[in-house]
């Protein structure tokens, strides 16, 4: 009973009290903890499946059609290149997905943290800075906040798109967190709000909301996941540059 | 006071950021239909259209109360 009552409370603490933006810090590693549990269970099942033939296994067949999908879509948006950034795409997207569908069955998820999803959104961009400065050397990278070459009286205006773009950078991450706290930290005002209308007769009308709330969990997931490649493919794009400006001109013309 | 302020705020935003959403899923559907065969990319490019979109409606309400001071 004792050990019941602490996991509950522990889990009501989390829910609510925590302050304004979501879990208090240790509901959200209770929460980290039961997101790290599952994905090691799924996959640790997942693995005892593989073998040379065909996968039998549910965990590995769903394993390897996810892995597909982040591959089609990486591959797809950054390019042939975009390979090598799978394992860190695709455990984002495990990492987001698992954590959504926990906010399905507990008062919180880690996801519905503010601080949790900037971290995730610092990774990210940190990354993507990374990356940028491995493409085109630290002085390329930066001088690609700075826009088109321009000369003489014109510099001024350069460093101006210079700070706009610092300043655009860094609400980069502000967007990808404020974006994921906003739709599962949402959902569950919505369906508070909900079972607050429902009260009265006694029915959960917020229950209704889970579908959507399932949509929204994988929408977000692929959401944060496909503008991180978006990023990286604008900072390591540059070879197919004018392969790509040739469509989309001819797009406008049509 | 505020609160009605904050209350109207939020209406508008969702109006607005709701036109916008229409908009974007009403041309993605129009070009799908036009192009079948490229659902993919265009329902890639809808997604991160919309999740721009999106994200006006939720500064709003994130960046409102704090300016209001409620």
């Amino acid at each position: 009973m004792g050990e019941v009552l602490t996991a509950g409370t522990l889990l009501g603490a989390a829910g609510g009290e925590g302050g304004a933006h979501g879990a208090s810090y240790e509901g959200l590693f209770v929460y980290l903890g039961i997101v790290v549990v599952i994905l090691f269970l799924f996959l640790n099942s997942a693995k005892q499946g593989l073998n040379n033939r065909v996968f039998k296994k549910w965990t590995t067949q769903w394993t390897e059609q996810l892995y597909l999908f982040i591959e089609n879509m990486t591959v797809g948006i950054i390019g042939g290149h975009g390979r090598k950034y799978i394992p860190l795409i695709m455990a984002l997207w495990m990492i987001i997905f698992v954590s959504n569908i926990v906010s399905l069955f507990f008062p919180t998820a880690p996801t519905a943290d503010l601080s949790f999803n900037l971290a995730l959104a610092l990774i990210s961009i940190g990354y993507v800075q990374w990356e940028g400065m491995k493409a085109n050397g630290v002085a390329g990278h930066f001088s690609h906040f700075a826009g088109p070459k321009l000369g003489g009286g014109l510099v001024l205006i350069s460093l101006m798109i210079f700070v706009i773009e610092l300043i655009s950078e860094v609400m980069k991450n502000v967007s990808l967190s404020l974006r994921l706290f906003g739709n599962i930290e949402g959902g569950h005002q919505a369906v508070v709000a909900m079972n607050e209308l429902g009260a009265g007769v006694y029915i959960p009308i917020g229950f209704f909301l889970l579908p959507v709330k399932l949509l929204t969990c994988v929408v977000q997931a692929l959401i944060f996941t496909l503008l991180t490649c978006v990023y990286i493919s604008l900072v390591t794009h540059h070879e197919e540059e004018g392969h790509e400006h040739g469509h989309g001109e001819l797009a406008g013309a049509h | 006071m505020t609160g009605h302020v904050f209350g109207l705020g939020i209406g508008l935003a969702a109006l607005g950021v709701a036109i916008g959403l229409g908009l974007i899923g009403y041309s993605a559907m129009q070009g799908m239909s036009r192009q079948p065969e490229a659902i993919g990319k265009i329902q890639t490019a809808m997604l991160i259209a919309l999740a721009f979109v999106e994200l006006v409606f939720l500064l709003t309400v994130f960046v409102v109360p704090g300016s209001l001071k409620i």
